[in-house]
């Protein structure tokens, strides 16, 4: 399965990559180097307490990353919507003699 | 005797790499998933009909997260839309995906449930990579991979002349 991008597509693709990426693993990275909480949620005693917050507030990262789905969406609407010549370049690859 | 060293991943991706067992797996995924959703859907009918009131509660208490406005707009003035519609579309994403009838259109839907799903319920103690993540990312898989093509419906669709004659459906298909 062979498919020919453009610089619109790579920026699109790159673009929400690099944005889910971020939001998950670059930014989880920091939140492990900065010590509890590991996760993205705030720790509690066992009184229910919060006794420490995270780094990054956790609608930073879920921003980012739905800001990245966002982008493949419209991605995707746009390739559907290109001329039915280019739209045509993606075929039924993979379809499937299996 | 010559080594090959050619990067693939330089030159896109083939599915040759894993031979028939890639469209054996795809199906295998495609159907459990389909069946999550399906599950998920029909119990719903069947315990509260198409009067899911928990919906909109479930919507309207995500104001404090990213999806917030947003949110609370379908829990507020499209409640009316997402009492019934919670488990009627869970139910077709299921049978969509099951089939492999419209398998990217019912996968994106089920996108967009994971997304509420995961950002809602905010289960990020262990990290944003929680159970609602992976559900999204087998959603975005059954997408990327057009997963109906493989022992699904779709793979006979896309062979009729209406489909030929519209080639773009094939974004919603396959």
């Amino acid at each position: 399965m062979r498919h020919t991008y453009n610089g619109i597509d790579r920026l699109a693709l790159a673009i929400s990559g690099t944005l889910m990426l971020l939001g998950i693993v670059v930014l989880g990275f920091l939140e492990v180097l900065d010590g509890a909480p590991f996760g993205a949620a705030p720790l509690t005693n066992d009184a229910g307490d919060v006794v420490a917050t995270p780094l990054i507030d956790p609608n930073v990262r879920t921003g980012l990353v739905v800001a990245g789905l966002l982008i493949l969406l419209l991605w995707g609407l746009y390739r559907m919507y290109l001329p039915t010549g280019a739209a045509e370049e993606t075929p039924r690859e993979a379809t499937a003699s299996h | 005797m010559s080594t090959h060293t050619a990067n693939p991943f330089t030159e896109g991706f083939s599915l040759e790499f894993s031979g028939p067992l890639a469209g054996y797996w795809f199906a295998i995924l495609r159907v459990l998933t389909g069946w999550w959703f399906f599950h998920a859907g029909v119990t719903k009918i069947i315990e509260d009909g198409f009067n899911y009131t928990y919906g909109p509660v479930f919507l309207k208490g995500m104001s404090g997260t990213v999806l917030g406005p947003f949110a609370t707009f379908l829990g507020t003035d499209l409640a009316w839309l997402i009492k019934p519609g919670v488990p009627l579309f869970e139910t077709l994403i299921g049978l969509g995906l099951i089939f492999g009838v419209l398998t990217r259109l019912a996968a994106f839907g089920g996108v967009f449930f994971m997304t509420l799903f995961w950002v809602g319920n905010a289960d990020f103690a262990h990290g944003l990579v929680s159970s609602d993540m992976l559900g999204l990312l087998l959603m975005m898989t059954m997408v990327v991979f057009a997963t109906g093509r493989y022992f699904g419906l779709d793979a006979i669709i896309e062979r009729t002349d209406f489909v030929e004659r519209h080639p773009r459906l094939r974004y919603l298909l396959g």
